[in-house]
């Protein structure tokens, strides 16, 4: 998918370190580092994605590794490699089983 | 006659079979749908490989429109589809889609369908979509089902 449009699309290959603010209009795909802040339309941290700061997007898939604070407006997973700790803003969520969750959950549409 | 086949149970063919035969009816009754033969072993290894407690033991149910007040202690299956305020500590505890626990909820297994409000302590964590969960949470292994709602502290021990 992230293949065949890479216009607005952000590859942070494995052993990148970004250091800084990125402001991606449609797909981060994260297998390095990033520290700072990330904003993207849809996130994939892969396995071997880390990501200190700020995450936030409408769809956020984690299979890494994300400290300090996620905000998802649409979808959330946190997959069974995926490692979140800090606060977690979402509208809706999933935990695969072995995914790791440490710190303050927050529903942005509780009533929903 | 009683007195007499009891003194010789083993040179009399007849009371010996007729004993046997009404215990064998007695085996095979409560379970015809699996040869007696196989069912034992197969009772055996179940009981080895998963928790004593969820084979043996009957669950304690809260139905739906009960409301419990107080503390619930279980060394077994709690399933709550009512309503509980208070404390719970139970080895494996479900919260059924209608079910609603407000207070503290200590456990080894957990289930939630339903809402939950409170501090919880468990193992293994499982919260279904259609869940409510609001609280303080300290759990081993977690799982979310895509849906369910859930807000508060989570630490992972």
């Amino acid at each position: 998918m992230a293949e065949v449009n890479q216009q607005g699309c952000l590859f942070v290959g494995e052993g990148v370190v970004l250091v800084g603010n990125f402001e991606v209009p449609d797909i981060a795909s994260i297998s390095g580092t990033v520290e700072g802040e990330l904003t993207a339309k849809q996130v994939l941290i892969e396995a071997t994605g880390i990501v200190r700061g700020k995450l936030t997007g409408e769809s956020i898939d984690i299979r890494g590794e994300v400290n300090e604070h996620v905000s998802s407006t649409r979808s959330l997973i946190i997959r069974s490699t995926g490692k979140v700790t800090g606060s977690i803003h979402y509208s809706e969520i999933e935990i695969e089983k072995g995914g790791h969750l440490h710190g303050d959950l927050h529903n942005l549409d509780p009533h929903s | 006659m009683s007195i007499f086949s009891k003194n010789q149970p083993s040179a009399e063919n007849e009371p010996s079979a007729s004993n046997s035969e009404e215990a064998v009816q007695e085996f095979v009754a409560p379970n015809q749908e699996e040869p007696p033969s196989a069912s034992p072993p197969e009772q055996f290894t179940k009981a080895e490989s998963t928790p004593r407690s969820n084979v043996l033991s009957k669950p304690s149910i809260i139905s739906e429109g009960f409301v419990f007040e107080g503390t619930i202690t279980s060394d077994g299956v709690l399933n709550i589809a009512g309503t509980v305020l208070g404390k719970i500590t139970a080895k494996s505890v479900l919260i059924d889609s209608g079910g609603q626990v407000d207070g503290e909820l200590n456990s080894e297994q957990l289930v939630i369908k339903g809402r939950l409000q409170g501090s919880v302590n468990c193992e293994d964590l499982n919260v279904g979509p259609l869940a409510q969960v609001d609280g303080d949470i300290s759990y081993k292994y977690i799982h979310i089902q895509r849906g369910g709602k859930v807000s508060g502290k989570f630490i992972k021990n």
